[in-house]
């Protein structure tokens, strides 16, 4: 059964912004705890209007867990808000 | 001889795009991880709720949409059950419009995963080419801009109704074509129930004059379709349908807006259904609104735990678009509910424009309602959804969300 940690925890993120297909390409992030997790794959990024203020969600792969990053594009910081690991 | 005897001949032209298991297709995208594992999405996590979408890899273990997910844990242990995530679904669905416009200016959404092109007034630049080619380019484009786990089914034909029948012979990532050539071959290979709009009593309809094969139907006449079978003009449009004639072409006005709700708990208290009845009227206000729409009737219904149905409506003079009065009308109504209930809905119908609402003698006080509505859904518009509501549905938020609607695209 799915396995999904839901958090709200900011983080630091490291990522190109350039053009094309993927505009933010995020490189790696690192957690509360000072964790820094690699990004392998980013899933998709699609962003999520609330009123007048747009996120940008981005769900992303280490290669060993799914995670979900919301770049606020108000206050320009991102939360670590999902974390999957374990499938089996 | 009518006219529509002989099949279409005419160059085909109409390109249906159907994204399968679109829901479960999109998370995988969105995830990796879970690529290549049975992945159910359900609107609520709870054993007793029905499977909206399954992928590929659940429904080659027999998982079905609708099935209960206690259910299909028991054919697929391994299950990952996910709730479904609708702005994500809204953003593949605007990224799939945007690339079907840039082909041809008619583009029809017929639900969140599916759309048609019709390529006959497009720039001869486009319609020159091989349509073949077109599909092909869409599903790479759809890779290359949404994600490379993204697949669709492409079907092209001369009519709508044969496309989607092509795009959905070889699933999950076709590209097909039927022409008048390869009709029979086609039809050869699929049940009755197979061809969409054909389901139980239509089957039996055309079991009753022996029609039990695709091929049957497409032989019959259209007297017998007409007058003996269907009983109406739809005996004609299927027999112009099977030909490759266009009968589908029609665009639906909005005829009402409702929304249900399966309860969380079949052991709520009245008070507590009828929060949720309230927050059922907020959402239904909320999307009439957005059509520009108000409403003369009002329906509200309940299903039981015993299998029962109860139901109640009434009709207004005047017609009523706010959150409050959707509300006082429908918990009038159900006053004279049931007890023991799973599920409740709400309607309303006998829709007109808001701006051509008529004047009446209470003026003032439909003018003051309609102000106090546009100022709430100003602030919900400019600090997003639910900013306002009634303090009666302050705890129901957590349960009633927002789903996606299947079949109409008005919301999106």
């Amino acid at each position: 059964m799915n396995d999904e940690t839901f958090l709200n925890e900011q983080v630091e993120v490291i990522a190109i912004f350039g053009h094309g297909h993927e505009p933010c390409r995020l490189l790696r992030f690192k957690r509360a705890n000072g964790r820094e997790v690699e990004v392998k794959e980013l899933g998709l990024r699609h962003p999520f209007n609330s009123g007048n203020k747009t996120l940008h969600i981005f769900d992303v792969t280490d290669g060993g867990a799914d995670y979900r990053l919301e770049f606020d594009s108000e206050r320009l910081i991102w939360h670590l808000t999902m974390e999957a690991d374990h499938y089996e | 001889m009518n006219d529509f005897a002989a099949f279409n001949y005419e160059r085909p032209l109409i390109m249906h795009i159907d994204l399968n298991s679109c829901f479960a297709t999109v998370e995988q995208q969105a995830r990796p991880m879970l690529r290549g594992k049975p992945v159910a999405i359900v609107n609520r996590r709870t054993d007793t709720t029905a499977i909206v979408t399954a992928s590929y890899e659940a429904k080659v273990l027999g998982v079905k949409v609708g099935m209960k997910l206690r259910d299909a844990k028991i054919l697929c242990p391994d299950i990952i059950g996910l709730e479904s995530d609708p702005p994500k679904y809204r953003y593949v669905y605007h990224r799939l419009l945007d690339i079907m416009k840039d082909y041809s200016a008619h583009v029809t959404m017929k639900s969140i995963d599916e759309g048609i092109i019709d390529f006959h007034d497009s720039p001869t630049a486009i319609s020159g080419r091989d349509l073949e080619d077109i599909g092909r380019e869409i599903k790479q484009r759809l890779k290359d801009e949404i994600g490379v786990w993204m697949r669709c089914n492409v079907g092209i034909a001369t009519n709508r109704f044969l496309a989607k029948t092509a795009a959905g012979l070889h699933k999950p990532d076709g590209l097909d074509v039927i022409t008048p050539a390869n009709i029979r071959e086609v039809l050869a290979t699929m049940k009755l129930t197979d061809l969409t709009g054909i389901a139980g009593r239509n089957e039996k309809r055309l079991n009753s004059v022996g029609i039990f094969t695709p091929l049957e139907f497409l032989d019959a006449d259209p007297v017998t379709l007409q007058k003996v079978v269907f009983k109406s003009v739809v005996g004609m449009w299927w027999y112009k349908r099977l030909r490759g004639w266009e009968v589908d072409d029609v665009s639906t006005e909005i005829k009402r807006v409702g929304r249900q709700y399966v309860l969380e708990s079949f052991s709520l208290s009245h008070d507590e259904i009828v929060q949720r009845l309230h927050h059922l009227c907020e959402s239904v206000g909320s999307r009439m609104r957005s059509q520009n729409k108000s409403a003369r009737g009002i329906y509200v219904y309940a299903k039981t735990l015993e299998r029962g149905y109860w139901h109640s409506s009434s009709l207004s003079q005047l017609p009523f678009c706010s959150d409050q009065t959707i509300f006082v009308l429908a918990k009038q109504l159900f006053e004279n509910a049931p007890t023991g209930l799973k599920e409740i809905g709400i309607h309303c119908y006998e829709l007109e424009s808001i701006e051509n609402d008529q004047m009446s003698f209470f003026n003032d006080q439909i003018v003051r309602e309609r102000q106090v509505t546009d100022a709430i859904d100003g602030i919900n518009k400019r600090f997003g959804e639910r900013t306002i509501h009634a303090a009666n549905t302050l705890e129901t938020g957590i349960y009633v969300k927002q789903k996606i609607p299947f079949g109409s695209t008005r919301y999106l």
